[in-house]
């Protein structure tokens, strides 16, 4: 069993379990640690005899996405990590996508690019009326590469088209309301209420039936090709990489510049 | 029967047939393919909207009537079909406004575009079975669009939605609330577009054409499917009763 300070968390309760991203300081921004014990959890979930997974935030924030500190040149010192960040969160979408057991992402608070894109390679998304989502990385001259193959299948290809070109966020209702997420609770008191109705539900089912199910899914849309995820990675990294990109990062790291 | 003007790296496009509600003749669409492929490669965005009471009520119907050799058709649907490839293609992001109208062919103009407004009231749709002609020239990039449930739908159905309903299926991504300001907010659009830093902006655009690419790669299949009708008896006869004669 995990420890209250342990990157992610995992619990399990009867056929739930709930994996917690647990950096609230920094609203759950994925580093390298994080995702090396998000890419470990999964791997320990393959043997679980769990049939449904929550994949929800600690403190305020689900998943701000990047560690916008750890890619930022200046600060880190070291231009290899958000290779390295990519391609291990380019692989733990795919580890997720492919868990033969249907996972449930709870946003509790603010999904942000990497981090709504995690929520779109879920099965099922819930969210509160007031959580804040999207895809900000044109903003920030970054390119949402690796997650753009999970939010094409999760929206349809032109409303996805118009979400990342648009950049931004959204409210947790207008999420609702172009498919991001599949059910809203009215305030964010309600999610866990909201969740855990959703994931009783889900656990009713048989087991095989839902991983059959979900695994044929995944074959027709073609989930279980890396080779676009992966591509996405290398793509995102070298437009990480621009001193454009660099730029305006570090404009947004440093607003008073 | 096309303006084109550029300011600060915004290309801004307006179909000018108003007479005729811009439909489209071979004239006009030789004349949007040639402005469109002398854009400078520098831009930032392109907006594409109509100048008159409508965007584009589609193909010029009694020029295709006076050519019962089909010739007049199989021209507009080459030069629609190439039009909405080479849009798709540009690595910079293509903003069109619908106001009033948006039907066949002009509908199909919407495939080449990455952010679609139109005002609230606007209809959209796919008539053309009606008078014998195939929108399968549009279904690669309608599938590259929308559900493809969605997309079976309005391709087969003749009935014209209002874009609040278009709005729901994803065809359209925003709402304006009157028909006067679909060119002043496209163009807020693209500026807003082009204040970004440029590079993630193409990628992003490139990178979505690729995840795209299973369902465009067939655009040469639907024109094809397009253009083997044309010209033949079915049609010859729906396009004369339309013109009654």
């Amino acid at each position: 069993m995990t420890k209250t300070n342990d990157p992610i968390l995992l619990s399990v309760d009867g056929p739930i379990a709930t994996l917690t991203i647990n950096r609230p300081d920094a609203r759950n921004a994925m580093s390298i640690e994080i995702l090396d014990a998000f890419h470990a959890a999964i791997d320990d979930l393959q043997s679980s005899d769990a049939h449904a997974l929550v994949i929800t935030g600690a403190g305020r924030a689900f998943c701000a996405g990047m560690d916008l500190k750890a890619v930022l040149v200046e600060l880190s010192g070291d231009p290899s990590i958000g290779k390295q960040l990519l391609e291990s969160l380019a692989e733990l979408t795919l580890k997720l996508r492919s868990l033969p057991i249907v996972t449930v992402a709870s946003i509790n608070g603010a999904a942000i690019g990497g981090g709504c894109g995690l929520a779109c390679v879920c099965d099922v998304a819930v969210t509160h009326a007031d959580a804040k989502l999207g895809f900000p990385e044109v903003d920030l001259g970054l390119c949402p590469a690796v997650i753009a193959p999970w939010v094409v299948k999760k929206l349809g290809p032109g409303v996805a088209r118009n979400a990342m070109l648009m950049g931004g966020v959204m409210s947790g209702s207008e999420a609702h309301a172009i498919g991001l997420v599949d059910a809203l609770a009215n305030a964010r008191e309600e999610l866990p209420e909201l969740t855990k109705q959703i994931a009783e539900r889900l656990a009713t089912g048989g087991a095989k039936a839902l991983a059959a199910t979900k695994n044929l899914l995944n074959t027709i849309d073609g989930s279980l090709d890396p080779t676009l995820v992966r591509k996405g990675a290398e793509l995102s990294a070298s437009v990480l990489a621009t001193p454009e990109a660099q730029a305006a990062l570090s404009a947004r790291m440093n607003p008073s510049k | 029967m096309i303006e084109c003007s550029i300011e600060n790296k915004i290309a801004s496009i307006a179909l000018n047939r108003p007479d005729k509600r811009n439909a489209m003749s071979p004239e006009m669409l030789d004349e949007l393919q040639s402005a469109i492929d002398q854009l400078p490669d520098d831009l930032r965005a392109i907006t594409l909207t109509g100048n008159g009471k409508t965007f584009c009520a589609g193909f010029d119907l009694k020029r295709c009537a006076a050519d019962p050799t089909g010739e007049t058709m199989r021209s507009l649907l080459s030069g629609l079909s190439g039009i909405v490839s080479t849009l798709r293609s540009k690595p910079f992001p293509v903003i069109l406004g619908v106001h009033g109208a948006a039907v066949a062919g002009g509908c199909a103009l919407l495939g080449g575009a990455d952010i679609v407004l139109a005002d609230r009231n606007a209809k959209l749709g796919y008539p053309v079975v009606k008078i014998g002609v195939s929108p399968a020239v549009s279904a690669p990039f309608m599938l590259a669009s929308i559900t493809p449930g969605a997309a079976r739908n309005r391709l087969i159905d003749t009935e014209l939605i209002n874009a609040t309903r278009a709005h729901k299926i994803g065809l359209v991504h925003q709402l304006v609330d009157s028909p006067e300001h679909v060119r002043s907010k496209a163009q807020q659009i693209a500026e807003q577009l082009a204040s970004k830093p440029t590079t993630g902006v193409r990628a992003t655009k490139v990178w979505l054409n690729e995840i795209g690419a299973p369902m465009t790669n067939h655009a040469a299949e639907g024109l094809h499917a397009s253009l083997a009708l044309a010209g033949n008896d079915e049609e010859c006869t729906r396009l004369a009763e339309l013109w009654g004669n």
